[in-house]
């Protein structure tokens, strides 16, 4: 365990020189012009576009900058042989990768986090309105973050940095669509068809499970048992995905 | 290449960009035109990849934008129902465009009944609303002077949760003061209270017509 969180650290540490914190001053200055360019011509619905806004921005950035970072992350180590003196320590190159994404899910995380802060403060001091509902609607995205984290370990363990990128944002984009894919394969009535639309279905993630948005924008908290639903789905399809990565990180030929 | 040399080049074609737009667009399409292609239907759902709420959003602002160029020039507002039902098919729960688009439909345009079918829409997606119930009521009564279906819908109102107090006054009132210019005025005064600044214009306008004090 202690060689996974020191390349988790570590991980976390290279992502930080990456000046990734300028993301977040970024997305505060623009929701804060937003909310107050905004918000006049909103007719009254204010906080709602706030939320809306807060919300869907923090969770695409967090998604794009666990795409960019997430696709280099083995190749550098690569490029720059710096994973043969990990190697050499007695590390097994599950607990490298594993720590890759825990540095990597951390990092996208915790942006993730600063940024919802901000729109939650906006709401609560600007609009004098509770925020808390908000908070159901975090943890979704935080684990579908792990998601698309792990898609991203996953495309790296065996193919290039931009392909990487071009696989994961496909999956997250395909992870939309999932339930559209089986419906679409049960009208069709070939058995071929709805055999394969039923195994895309499967597995593909189902991201539409963490999209909570909708319920907080008007104010709902969201169910603990949909958070208990999601947490588990997501932390079993990225085991999944982290193992089939490692099986692939093990076999493959460091050159 | 020197710094300052760049820095120059880069500003001086970034202000030529600039000027090329401003001088050389090509004209855009009529507003009305331009609303048509919204896109629309079942599949708008999807097409925002998780973000429906937001996009309602920006479909919401530039529904406002529409209604408010043309209230400045043409007082026509076609497609409001249009992109309304847009806004709608993104974030179902979101009530305001629903009673704007309504209101704009049935007081503005004087077509009640497309009014009406916007309303219904919107009831029909949120049939607990309390809100979207009393102003199907008030449409009936002040644009329509159908007493009996206001009655209807201000009752309906006043049977879902988290109604106001008034929901339970004006569907007492309703059946009893069928006609009468007091609940109108009543009704708009209502409007001046709860509606957006565009409602609030119409309200006070109407109150006025009818002879009420604001």
């Amino acid at each position: 365990m202690i060689p996974v969180l020191a390349i988790a650290r570590n991980t976390v540490r290279e992502a930080v020189r990456e000046r990734i914190a300028l993301v977040a001053v970024a997305f505060g200055a623009a929701l804060v012009a937003a909310s107050q360019v905004l918000s006049p011509l909103a007719l009254g619905v204010g906080p709602k576009l706030v939320t809306d806004f807060g919300l869907a921005g923090s969770s695409m950035l967090a998604t794009l900058l666990a795409i960019t970072l997430g696709s280099t992350l083995l190749h550098k180590e690569l490029e720059r042989k710096t994973v043969y003196a990990i190697m050499a320590k007695p590390i097994r190159r599950a607990e490298f990768l594993l720590g890759k994404f825990g540095g990597l899910w951390a990092t996208s995380a915790g942006l993730l986090l600063v940024m919802s802060v901000m729109v939650m403060a906006l709401v609560g001091i600007g609009y004098r309105q509770a925020p808390w509902a908000v908070a159901g609607s975090v943890i979704l995205t935080l684990i579908e973050l792990g998601i698309v984290t792990a898609l991203v370990v996953f495309f790296s363990s065996f193919t290039t940095p931009g392909l990487t990128a071009f696989f994961a944002a496909a999956s997250v984009l395909a992870g939309h669509f999932a339930d559209d894919a089986l419906y679409f394969g049960k009208q069709g009535g070939s058995w071929v068809l709805q055999a394969a639309t039923t195994a895309i279905y499967w597995l593909l993630p189902h991201l539409t499970v963490f999209n909570a948005r909708g319920l907080v924008s008007h104010g709902d908290a969201v169910p603990p048992e949909r958070i208990l639903f999601a947490a588990s789905y997501g932390l079993l399809y990225l085991g999944a995905l982290l193992i089939a990565a490692c099986a692939i990180w093990d076999r493959r030929e460091l050159r | 290449m020197r710094l300052w040399v760049a820095l120059a080049a880069a500003v001086a074609l970034g202000t030529a960009a600039a000027w090329v737009d401003a001088s050389c667009r090509p004209p855009r399409a009529g507003e009305l035109d331009e609303l048509l292609y919204y896109p629309s239907g079942a599949f708008v759902r999807q097409a925002a990849l998780g973000y429906e709420t937001a996009a309602a959003d920006v479909a919401w602002l530039r529904a406002v934008q529409y209604y408010g160029e043309h209230r400045l020039t043409d007082q026509k507002f076609d497609r409001i129902d249009h992109v309304m039902r847009i806004v709608g098919e993104l974030d179902p729960r979101f009530e305001e465009p629903f009673v704007f688009g309504s209101f704009v439909l049935a007081q503005e345009m004087k077509q009640p009944d497309r009014g009406l079918a916007l309303i219904r829409y919107g009831l029909d997606k949120n049939p607990g609303s309390w809100r979207l119930a009393f102003e199907t009521g008030f449409l009936h009564y002040v644009c329509r002077h159908d007493y009996q279906a206001a009655a209807r819908y201000f009752l309906l109102a006043a049977r879902c949760p988290g109604h106001p107090e008034y929901a339970d006054r004006f569907a007492a009132f309703a059946s009893q003061k069928a006609g009468d210019t007091q609940m109108s005025i009543l009704l708009w005064k209502r409007v001046m209270a709860t509606g957006n600044k565009y409602m609030r214009d119409v309200a006070r306008r109407e109150i006025e017509r009818l002879g009420g004090t604001l």
